[in-house]
């Protein structure tokens, strides 16, 4: 077994896994975050991307035990409901999701890439989620919210995102 | 009751219902909400309040944060995991099934086969495909046995010790030899083209011989997966009184749920299907796949049971667009207006008829395209092969043929030496044309969309 002591959304969690055990069965089976998904167990699809010591990686190709002593931030630590983070906040703006399935891991590589580079070129953006596949909504509507994302964390005043009225569903 | 309605409600009342009193009962349906409509795109046809304004989607909170729940995020207590072995071979005998190996490895706690399955065939219009295989395999991605296991390695393991004896049948994977007489039957005694249809009209033969030039061409599409991000996943258990529930990323829960029902031989109302967010369907997520199998796993061992395709299960297992055969002859004159059309089409069913009547029906039906043709004749073959099943998929049929019928345009506008917009233009349907089926068609926008493309695009533009 493995003995794992790691950082995860803030909070240092301990485990005990087969040596086997992906970061992604360790997050999602042995943590109950299932906001990473499972996709093509692969690395192709980047449906169950994280962020580990502060790079988006693929956490079905990673091992648990190699994340030990890191510090991990799964979609569940970006921010609560209200207020969202800018980016998440973005892609509810601007309709970049559609059933979801690949939204985490899109945000947490949009996050990835903003926070070493604030003012990222379209082709940037683009480079940082090459590793995201999407069926439903296509990359235009993404890109558009990355870029968006990018200047309200920058803290322009102009932004789609600032502007965003609060959801349907949160009124009934 | 009445009594204590204000004044207002009253008048509310008295709106709504003009020729009763406010001492009869409330309207069945709440009076329709006014809206206030301030459209973003001025000429907007102002039917529905919905066109030209901005709205945000009801799930997209929940998806952002992570939270929405999908299959493969739900688990109960004493869940096990199951496992489908996937035969392997294209065509076969099944002659007998060990399974007394895989039943020993620890944590295994259920094994099941085809016989041991009630009624053991479905499909939406011809039940041909077996849950499991049991006597006969008739594509590689035929599930031949299962395991429901404490842990997902531990049924991948036990799958590994299951031992299938076969024996080879002839296979037959391209749909045009599987036409023939002396072709091998996918599903014996019957013959390997189990849907037909033919759309008439006027005279095609008479429309050859009127026109200027007549053209010929194949073209033929090959098989598209639909790879949704969320593989094909459900959740099988019963509660103590023998009723099933399903959660499943099943699209259709009613037609699945019958469909559970009788291949588990349990009336309709001892079955529940709860459908769920699904992680994109695009056609694929239309009928069951492994649900009987999870729910008999379920039943053996006494415990909830899930099951997720992998990836490869996915390409191999579950279903998958049609490839079609295309062959196109038009008579012209020689202006370009088309005066005549033959199409044949042969559909690659792959081992089971699934969608196949729907998507055969569609594509024969605008095998056409958008042109006026005066002197039509399609015909439409829908055939088995020894393949991945074939099904649903967005636009059942239509993507196939406008790729061929678009193909020929282009060719015949080049052999005249007519530009591509402006033979299109020529033939494309008007107001009130005809559907190769008879049908007036409204609302045609055709040369509208395709002038007001052109200029968007440049196409009069000179190339360089």
């Amino acid at each position: 077994m493995s003995e794992l002591r790691i950082m995860v959304n803030g909070r240092v969690r301990t485990a005990s896994v087969p040596p086997e055990t992906t970061l992604l069965a360790l997050l999602r089976e042995h943590f109950g975050l299932t906001g990473a998904k499972l996709g093509c167990d692969v690395g192709d699809c980047g449906a169950c991307t994280v962020i580990v010591d502060g790079h988006a990686v693929n956490a079905c190709l990673v091992l648990a035990a190699q994340a030990d002593g890191r510090e991990v931030v799964t979609i569940e630590g970006l921010a609560p409901a209200d207020p969202l983070h800018p980016i998440q906040q973005a892609f509810e703006t601007h309709a970049s999701l559609q059933c979801g399935f690949c939204g985490p891991g899109v945000i947490l590589s949009a996050k990835a890439l903003l926070d070493g580079n604030p003012d990222p070129t379209t082709a940037e953006i683009r480079d940082a989620l090459a590793g995201n596949l999407c069926r439903c909504t296509g990359y235009t509507k993404m890109i558009e919210a990355v870029r968006v994302a990018a200047q309200a964390l920058r803290g322009d005043r102009d932004t789609g995102a600032a502007a965003a009225s609060p959801p349907a569903w949160s009124e009934a | 009751m009445s009594e204590k309605r204000t004044a207002a409600e009253k008048e509310t009342l008295r709106e709504i219902l003009p020729e009763v009193g406010t001492e009869h009962r409330l309207p069945a349906t709440p009076p329709p909400a006014q809206y206030s409509i301030e459209t973003l795109v001025p000429e907007v046809r102002q039917q529905t309040p919905a066109v030209g304004q901005r709205a945000t989607r009801l799930d997209a909170r929940l998806h952002g944060l992570g939270q929405t729940k999908y299959i493969d995020d739900l688990a109960f207590p004493g869940m096990l995991h199951a496992k489908i072995k996937r035969a392997g071979v294209a065509s076969a005998r099944i002659v007998c099934i060990d399974t007394r190996a895989a039943e020993a490895v620890p944590g295994v706690m259920a094994v099941l086969t085809g016989r041991e399955i009630p009624v053991n065939s479905f499909g939406p219009s011809i039940q041909d495909q077996p849950v499991l295989a049991d006597e006969r395999v008739f594509h590689a991605g035929d599930g031949v046995a299962a395991v429901a296991a404490v842990t997902e390695q531990i049924a991948t393991e036990a799958l590994e010790r299951i031992v299938v004896e076969y024996e080879p049948l002839s296979a037959v994977f391209d749909p045009i030899d599987a036409m023939k007489e002396d072709a091998p039957r996918v599903h014996p005694p019957a013959g390997n083209v189990y849907a037909h249809k033919v759309i008439r009209k006027g005279d095609v033969e008479r429309g050859f011989a009127e026109s200027d030039r007549v053209f010929e061409g194949r073209y033929a599409t090959q098989m598209v997966e639909h790879v949704p991000i969320e593989p094909h996943a459900a959740i099988a258990q019963w509660d103590s009184n023998g009723r099933l529930t399903v959660h499943s990323t099943l699209g259709r829960i009613t037609l699945g749920r019958t469909d559970l029902a009788r291949t588990l031989k349990l009336p309709v109302n001892r079955v529940q299907v709860v459908g769920t967010i699904v992680g994109g369907n695009f056609g694929g997520k239309n009928e069951i796949s492994q649900e009987p199998v999870l729910a008999l796993l379920a039943r053996k061992a006494g415990r909830p049971v899930k099951g997720v395709y992998t990836r490869r299960e996915e390409f191999v297992a579950s279903t998958t667009r049609h490839p079609i055969v295309m062959d196109y002859k038009t008579g012209v004159r020689r202006d370009g207006r088309i005066l005549a059309r033959k199409v044949r089409l042969v559909l690659d069913g792959g081992a089971y008829c699934s969608w196949s009547e729907t998507t055969l029906g569609k594509a024969c039906i605008l095998s056409a395209g958008p042109y006026k043709i005066e002197h039509l004749h399609a015909e439409a073959f829908a055939v088995y092969t020894n393949k991945t099943v074939t099904g649903a998929m967005r636009g059942f049929g239509a993507p196939q043929v406008c790729f061929a019928y678009e193909s020929h345009m282009d060719e015949i506008a080049a052999a005249l030496g007519i530009d591509p917009l402006e033979i299109r233009l020529l033939n494309a349907f008007d107001e009130g044309s005809s559907s190769p089926t008879g049908q007036t068609l409204e609302s045609v926008v055709v040369k509208a969309s395709l002038l007001k493309a052109a200029q968007r695009f440049g196409w009069r533009e000179p190339r360089s």
